[in-house]
């Protein structure tokens, strides 16, 4: 496939994935929700497999990773938004892990019983991932430093958390999975450009008068 | 093992170890609120006060910019009796065992609200700790 058009898709699915996390994910913490098992469970594998059925390209989803990431930190509000980056991008990293050995098509997730196992583990998987290399990085980077004991204590509650995260994955997954018959070099390039580049420069619009407001400015 | 196998045994192995784990906190937890359910009470060094006695011996301090009052969390502990309070760590502990240590300049930049949080101008919002129910001095 065009390279061209894996970036566009890269910027588009990241920016999307960016918006979800500072606009839905920021609302779900406000209301005392499982913000992180929510979004991990249904925006970051939902769209790092939706992205992956159609593009059927590995090392998009890090790329994705890294734009939600960066999106997600002119958003700062709603909880710890250095470590909701930090955790979007090793989300990412970690999704390209699992799926190393998948076949680009997928053709292995086609029984229901394989996408939803593949939901489960990679939604588990991505989420706790995430929160232990979040739990690692942000005192490492702030002053106060890190301590291992303070992740070893805390370790039953991540562990717990990412049960709802599985299994939101395990439903969201067979459901992307039905795309990857969906065949998008055959998308024209008069549509396919104007099209990824409005939408992501929605998104990204969206966060920063977002955060303008929340601002007072 | 085929991927046919191995998968769904992978997935089961997620579930029962999630599973298990939320057994586990909600248990202990249980247990963490039924010890505490008289008064409200923080555990600092090893000795129990109580929210009130706190807040009459602390020093008050706002962070007007972020909308938290409190008392200032390095008076708290020098008002407790500890010498030297640059020489240790201090490791605050929630009820649901989320816990984070931090150093002697962050306490100075910290403090401790009514609704039992800690909030710090020099660390990120991972800090602001809720339902606060130890201070370890270390």
């Amino acid at each position: 496939m065009n390279k061209m058009k894996i970036l566009a898709g890269i910027i588009v699915f990241g920016s999307l994935w960016g918006f979800s996390e500072c606009i839905i994910g920021s609302y779900l913490h406000e209301i005392d929700l499982p913000a992180g098992a929510i979004m991990a469970g249904i925006f970051a594998v939902g769209f790092m497999f939706i992205s992956r059925s159609l593009y059927k390209q590995k090392g998009m989803q890090l790329g994705m990773a890294l734009v939600a990431g960066t999106l997600r930190l002119f958003n700062p509000f709603g909880g710890c938004y250095i470590c909701a980056a930090i955790a979007i991008m090793a989300e990412g990293a970690l999704f390209e892990l699992l799926l190393y050995r998948m076949t680009l098509d997928l053709k292995e997730l086609k029984k229901p019983i394989m996408s939803a196992s593949m939901g489960i583990t990679t939604a588990y998987i991505v989420f706790v991932g995430g929160y232990i290399i979040t739990q690692i990085l942000t005192p490492v980077f702030s002053s106060a430093g890190f301590y291992i004991e303070n992740l070893i204590a805390f370790l039953p509650q991540i562990l717990s958390r990412g049960l709802l995260a599985a299994i939101l994955g395990g439903s969201i997954v067979p459901i992307a999975i039905l795309l990857r018959n969906i065949d998008i070099a055959k998308v024209r390039d008069i549509t396919y450009y104007p099209t990824t580049a409005v939408v992501s420069a929605l998104c990204w619009i969206a966060v920063i008068i977002n955060t303008l407001l929340i601002l007072g400015l | 093992m085929g991927k046919e196998k191995l998968l769904p045994i992978a997935a089961l192995i997620i579930l029962l170890t999630g599973a298990s784990s939320t057994i586990y906190v909600y248990a202990t937890q249980e247990v963490n609120i039924v010890e505490n359910m008289d008064v409200e009470i923080i555990t600092i060094w090893n000795k129990q006060y109580t929210i009130e006695y706190i807040f009459s011996i602390a020093e008050p301090r706002a962070f007007t910019d972020l909308n938290f009052s409190g008392i200032a969390l390095d008076d708290l502990i020098i008002k407790i009796g500890i010498d030297c309070p640059e020489c240790y760590t201090y490791t605050i502990i929630a009820e649901d065992g989320y816990q984070k240590t931090i150093k002697w300049e962050n306490m100075q930049n910290g403090l401790l609200t009514e609704d039992k949080m800690t909030v710090f101008t020099d660390l990120p919002k991972a800090y602001r700790i809720k339902n606060i129910v130890e201070i370890e001095v270390v």
